[in-house]
């Protein structure tokens, strides 16, 4: 079944076009990976799909569950189940990690028609999640990705992830940057959400993490273009040859 | 420069002749002389530097009468809405006088009524106008009406906090009332003092408080001050305090006005650093809205060095307000490691708001550590956007960022369950505000 599906996505960025055409169609249960070079147009991409100001779409569509995701504003798209861990994600002075995690997740599950949690279930849930994924759950008291180590902020990602459940997670170079366990955190909690019904849509440009997330479909993209797909052993290609054979078409 | 001084204004001899009085002891009536003398001179307009930003020529215009001479004023109770500070002594003036029948009992305390205090002891005569000099107009002004306050004379340590809560309210005419509050300690004394500033509806009244504060060596006084203002009055007030070695002086100060409020605050802090190893913390915040101004001065004056001084100001403006933050830190020549540091940041919630801000470093020393912040801006687009990429809507979003611009200010109350209570006004505004842009 049809999760995301992209249809011949035209995008500017200040008054320039960065996309040129993306098609992609994402299943429900499939991870997929986006490979290529600097500035070709995947973080535009992303911030397209979660709807950030600033991106112009000039054709195309992007559809969630059918759902015309356009449409919607940012804020709605999250809460439909579009989750995207920020390539850079955002320091917020004064605001406590668990503040902001909590408002969060009591939007989602107000938009739901769920009940609201209070604040001993979540500080139970979160304890919960950070024990599972090895994270130390002081971080929940730290001003949001304040003063956070580079790692420490994609693991704090990838735990916001964990708790928000979504239905598509687009994750921007989670794993730049990050020694080997900070890796495995990231792979670790990418793995366990990993199910029947939820799509991932992985930006990388290291073969390293496929070997813990292993994909079954690699995309490579070039001057806004989807330029090549394949399967896992399309990302050992790349990784051995780069992309030349790419840019140059 | 006498053209720069408004002379018209309505506090002349037909106002001397309907205020109230304190008792008439010889040195008051010589100081108050001097003062109306000041006043004579006139209010301070747009070319007196040190009011450049907040001149008085709209409230030189205001026909203010006494508040002692107007009868049909009548407050019979404290707004509910008034905090309550766990475990404080609650102490009520309306229009700037005491009032028993709102108050806790006073007995067993070390504080007086400034009518009290001014007939039955010999120390006053020394202690009012110690420290604030009648150079200050809003000081001259409120030496030549002052009518009713408080004196605590702290010996040892207050273990309740007292909280002075100032109504104002006009009846069918503008009126004006001028409390003096006096606080003086012994060696090691220390004490805390919360006061909560509001106003009835109705005419605009004129706020004009003085507070002389004198920490003595080894002394602490620790003074949390809050401001609301809904219409169209205008709180001036003025606070002088001179620190003795190893004296604390902390001071928090917060102006809130809503989208209704019109009217003006000036809450100017001075604080003579007189000994070594002193620490003094003036800092504020601020969030406004409709056309309401508030006006932060501080003059910090290291006299003597090995010294530190700090303020973290903050403000949220919306609607067309304005702000207004001068700071000015004076370092005396010999005042050698002084370390001195001011902050002042301001966040607009709309285009209409408007801040000036004005540092003022006068360094005499060289062996100093001054350091000034200054940061004016609108929220955050990233920090928004990475709020809605979590689902939180613009609202709530908003909030969450304008509470989290505060809290760098809050957390300089030392003072935890005020710092609660503050926070929670400040919560409180953010949400009648309702976060709309
Ligand atoms: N806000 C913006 N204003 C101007 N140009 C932008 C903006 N955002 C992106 N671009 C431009 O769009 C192009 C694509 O950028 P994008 O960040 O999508 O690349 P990327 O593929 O994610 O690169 P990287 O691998 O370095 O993260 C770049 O040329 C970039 O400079
Ligand atoms: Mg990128």
């Amino acid at each position: 079944m049809a999760l995301l599906k992209i249809k011949n996505l035209h995008a500017n960025v200040a008054g320039k076009e960065i996309l040129k055409g993306i098609s992609l169609t994402i299943n429900a249960g499939e991870m997929h990976a986006i490979m290529g070079p600097n500035g070709t147009g995947k973080s535009t991409l992303s911030n397209v799909i979660a709807g950030r100001d600033g991106y112009e779409v000039t054709s195309g569509e992007v559809l969630l569950d059918d759902n015309n995701l356009l449409a919607m504003s940012a804020d709605e798209r999250a809460r439909a189940g579009v989750f995207l861990a920020f390539q850079y994600p955002v320091e917020i002075p004064g605001v406590s990690t668990s503040n902001f995690l909590k408002t969060a997740l009591n939007a989602k599950r107000r938009a739901a028609g769920l009940p609201e949690i209070d604040a001993m279930e979540f500080l139970k849930l979160v304890k919960a999640k950070t024990k599972a994924l090895g994270i130390p759950d002081d971080i929940i008291k730290r001003q949001l990705n304040v003063g956070f180590s580079g790692g420490e902020k994609k693991r704090a990602e990838v735990l916001q992830m964990t708790l928000l459940e979504p239905r598509i997670a687009i994750l921007d170079e989670t794993d730049s940057g990050l020694d080997i366990d900070a890796l495995k955190v990231v792979a670790d909690g990418v793995n366990n959400l990993r199910s029947a019904d939820r799509g991932f849509l992985v930006i990388t440009h290291y073969q390293r993490l496929l070997n813990y997330i292993v994909p079954d479909h690699v995309h490579v993209m070039s001057g806004g273009r989807i330029v090549a797909s394949g399967g896992k052993e399309l990302a050992l290609t790349l990784e051995a040859e780069g992309y030349a054979k790419y840019q140059a078409a | 420069m006498a053209t720069s001084f408004i002379t018209a204004h309505p506090f002349g001899d037909a106002y001397a002749a309907r205020a109230g009085a304190l008792p008439a002891v010889a040195w008051l009536e010589s100081l108050r002389r001097f003062a109306r003398a000041e006043i004579a001179g006139g209010l301070p307009g747009a070319q007196v530097e040190e009011w450049r930003f907040t001149p008085l020529t709209q409230l030189a215009k205001i026909g203010f009468i006494p508040a002692a001479s107007a009868d049909d004023v009548d407050v019979t109770a404290v707004p509910l809405d008034v905090p309550v500070v766990p475990g404080a002594v609650r102490v009520v003036l309306v229009n700037g006088v005491y009032r028993a029948d709102l108050s806790d009992s006073l007995d067993g305390l070390d504080l007086r009524t400034l009518r009290d205090a001014v007939s039955s002891s010999k120390d006053m005569e020394s202690a009012v106008g110690r420290v604030a000099p009648l150079s200050l107009p809003m000081v001259a002004l409120n030496t030549a009406f002052m009518e009713d306050g408080l004196v605590i004379a702290v010996r040892g340590s207050v273990t309740r906090p007292v909280h002075i809560i100032s109504i104002g309210a006009a009846g069918s005419s503008p009126v004006a009332f001028h409390p003096r509050v006096v606080i003086t300690t012994e060696p090691g004394a220390s004490l805390s003092i919360v006061e909560t500033h509001i106003g009835l509806p109705g005419q605009p009244f004129l706020a004009n408080p003085v507070t002389e504060v004198f920490v003595a060596e080894d002394a602490a006084v620790r003074r949390f001050v809050s401001v609301t203002e809904e219409g169209d009055a205008y709180h001036l007030a003025t606070t002088v305090a001179s620190v003795a070695s190893r004296g604390t002086f902390e001071a928090f100060h917060m102006g809130l006005g809503g989208h209704k409020a019109e009217g003006t605050t000036r809450q100017e802090i001075h604080v003579v650093v007189n000994g070594e190893g002193t620490k003094v913390n003036v800092s504020g915040a601020y969030a406004i809205a409709g056309t309401m101004h508030h006006d932060f001065t501080t003059v910090i004056n290291h006299r003597v060095g090995g010294s530190a001084s700090r303020q973290v100001f903050k403000g949220v403006l919306d609607g067309r307000s304005h702000g207004v933050y001068q700071g000015r830190l004076r370092v005396a020549p010999d005042a050698q490691k002084t370390d001195a540091r001011q902050v002042h940041k301001a966040l607009f919630l709309a285009h209409g708001p408007a801040v000036d801000c004005k540092p003022e470093l006068e360094i005499d020393a060289d062996d100093v550590q001054c350091a000034h912040g200054a940061a004016t801006g609108a929220l955050d687009s990233d920090q928004l956007f990475y709020m809605a990429a979590r689902g939180i809507d613009p609202e709530t979003a908003r909030a969450l960022l304008v509470e989290g611009f505060l809290a760098e200010a809050i957390a300089e109350i030392g003072d935890e369950s005020v710092r609660v209570v503050f926070a929670a006004q400040m919560a409180a505004w953010l949400q009648r505000r309702g976060g709309a842009s």
